[in-house]
């Protein structure tokens, strides 16, 4: 009887340890992620920035009542845009870079811009490795939306793995936010750019 | 029983040893995947699993002038357009030739253009069996992804464990620097007959290698 | 009870004995769970090739994916826009609708050519070449609305080499029939 509640009471003490420990750990690291969070870091607007598959560099950014790079709007609308140059820094032709810019504290209708290639309004076409070109982010804008004249973009980039954990294959993953960049936003007249 | 504690460790050893060396030595499953391929060098006929291919000719260009609707349309590029002329036919069955990329020195992959929009000579190439057909494969590449580069061609753009027919662009006339030694300044693709000239200079260039 | 334990029983032979057993065993459940794993690709891929030809005399109708083929006509010559020694040659079928689901029967319908080597030829887009009046492809028939007892005429274009035009002869394939397909014999000269 006696021994009985003995060995109850270490395993008691056993189990107990076990809980306070993990309470102890999951405190710590509560408390480590209730810490000031790092703020995204300001990414210079007027150099080039290593976004994970891409390298960017942001060279105007404007708001346009008119078509821009044949995007087309609807009416009532109106569009902010950001044109970057782009280069492709992978291995191979892609076209992942719809979330790379993403205007900070604006309401968009469609978190997904329509992305146009500067040279020739191409939407969306691939990039090539190596070779930059100038692209145009739109996100079209109710008309009366209010836009900042100095508006922050933030950046996404991915971490490069040459396996993923799935089928061993390389790739991009994991989207994080590099940082974002500040940039002057010009309010271009009705006739457009 | 000494001797049979030293056994099994050795057993252990072993099988640690052996399970180390097959996974350091096995294949990724995206090379055991991967696209199957079949070597083949300018003007030969290149034998893949569902369609045969020949390259004819390169043309390098600075521009590119297409008809895109009734309208005429300029392309420029900030390398140089490659427009590669290549004959296909399907072995046996009807069938279509998507995956066309150009492969740099490096590895760099440069897949077929998506500026222009679908023109009967573009991919995917409808080819039917013993029937030859005149295609187009289209690539924007930089000067110096040219020399030692090959053409990868399948019949679908993603071909696992498919044929890939891989043919060194070797034959194309570059100069020291790397460049091709020629570079027209405007390529138009509706132009009824090519320039002639270039199939010249590469067969030539092909007999002297 | 006593079974058991004996069974157990190392000494017995009773481990050899199961051991056995086992290997047995697996030799029969591997192989049986290799099947069935593999059964539905295995399927999907017998629905999706014509691999098995059911042979039609000329003249006569075949019931085939709910409806009655009869091979119509089979001509080739040499008009419109074609490549050097090939011919252009159009397949039309008289088909009698007997279900008139055909979104569903007729569903991956597949008219081609095929030849004495096994070569087989899909259609093609021929500049300078239409379909005769009434005759529409397989797709738009299937889109057209065809009631039971109608019989329409389905036919389609093809580019086929010189040297395989004296042998080719027409074949259907329907989603619904596959792997079997439909092969007609040509018509008399």
């Amino acid at each position: 009887m006696f021994k009985t509640a003995r060995s109850k009471f270490q395993t008691w003490i056993t189990a107990g340890a076990g809980t306070i420990a993990a309470l102890l750990v999951a405190g710590l690291m509560g408390a480590f992620g209730a810490l000031p969070a790092h703020a995204p870091p300001q990414l210079p607007s007027d150099a080039a920035i290593d976004a994970g598959p891409w390298r960017v560099q942001p060279v105007r950014a404007y708001v346009s009542r008119a078509k821009v790079y044949g995007v087309p709007l609807k009416p009532g609308q109106k569009a902010l845009v950001l044109e970057a140059d782009m280069t492709n820094r992978t291995a191979q032709s892609d076209k992942a870079y719809f979330n790379v810019f993403k205007p900070d504290g604006i309401d968009l209708p469609d978190p997904l811009p329509m992305i146009a290639l500067a040279r020739d309004s191409t939407l969306t076409p691939e990039l090539h490795p190596g070779m930059t070109e100038r692209m145009a982010y739109v996100w079209p804008l109710a008309r009366d939306a209010a836009v900042p004249a100095n508006l922050s973009f933030g950046v996404t980039a991915e971490i490069f793995k040459p396996r993923d954990n799935l089928y061993g294959t390389p790739g991009w993953f994991n989207p994080y936010r590099l940082g974002t960049v500040a940039m002057p936003v010009a309010d271009l007249p009705e006739s457009g750019s | 029983m000494k001797i049979r504690a030293i056994g099994n460790l050795l057993i252990l050893c072993a099988t640690v040893a052996l399970s180390y060396g097959m996974q350091v030595s096995k294949p990724h499953y995206a090379e055991l995947t991967a696209p199957i391929p079949i070597d083949g060098a300018m003007h030969d006929t290149v034998r893949a699993r569902s369609f045969d291919v020949r390259l004819d000719k390169v043309v390098f260009a600075r521009t590119l002038k297409t008809n895109q609707f009734g309208q005429e349309r300029l392309l420029t590029t900030s390398g140089l357009w490659a427009v590669v002329t290549a004959d296909l036919t399907a072995t046996s069955t009807s069938t279509t030739v998507a995956g066309g990329t150009w492969q740099g020195p490096t590895g760099l992959r440069y897949h077929h253009t998506e500026r222009l929009s679908y023109r009967q000579d573009m991919p995917p190439h409808a080819v039917d069996p013993d029937l030859e057909r005149n295609g187009l494969f289209v690539f924007e590449v930089p000067p110096d992804q040219i020399r030692g580069a090959s053409l990868l061609v399948a019949a679908r753009r993603f071909a696992p464990l498919d044929a890939q027919a891989r043919i060194s662009l070797d034959a194309v006339p570059t100069g020291a620097d790397g460049q091709p030694t020629d570079v027209l300044p405007l390529y138009d693709l509706d132009a009824p007959a090519p320039p002639q000239g270039q199939t010249q200079q590469g067969q030539t260039q092909q007999g002297k290698t | 009870m006593s079974t058991v334990s004996t069974d157990i029983d190392p000494a017995s032979g009773g481990e050899t004995k199961w051991r056995r057993r086992g290997l047995v065993a697996l030799a029969i459940l591997l192989p049986l769970t290799l099947a069935e794993t593999s059964y539905d690709s295995v399927r999907e891929w017998l629905h999706g090739e014509d691999l098995i030809a059911r042979d039609v005399e000329f003249g006569q109708s075949m019931p085939f994916g709910g409806s009655d083929w009869r091979l119509a006509d089979l001509r080739g010559g040499k008009a419109g826009r074609l490549p050097d020694h090939a011919f252009a040659v159009i397949a039309t079928f008289s088909v009698t609708v007997g279900d008139p689901d055909l979104q569903k029967q007729w569903l991956g319908c597949k008219v081609m050519l095929t030849d004495a080597a096994g070569r087989r030829w899909l259609p093609d887009f021929i500049s300078g070449v239409s379909l005769p009046d009434g005759v529409m492809n397989c797709t738009s028939a299937i889109f057209s609305g065809a009631k039971k007892g109608d019989i329409i005429t389905v036919g389609e274009t093809f580019i086929v080499p010189e040297d395989a035009v004296k042998t080719i002869r027409p074949a259907v394939g329907l989603g619904s029939e596959r792997p079997w397909y439909l092969r007609f014999q040509r018509p008399p000269k």
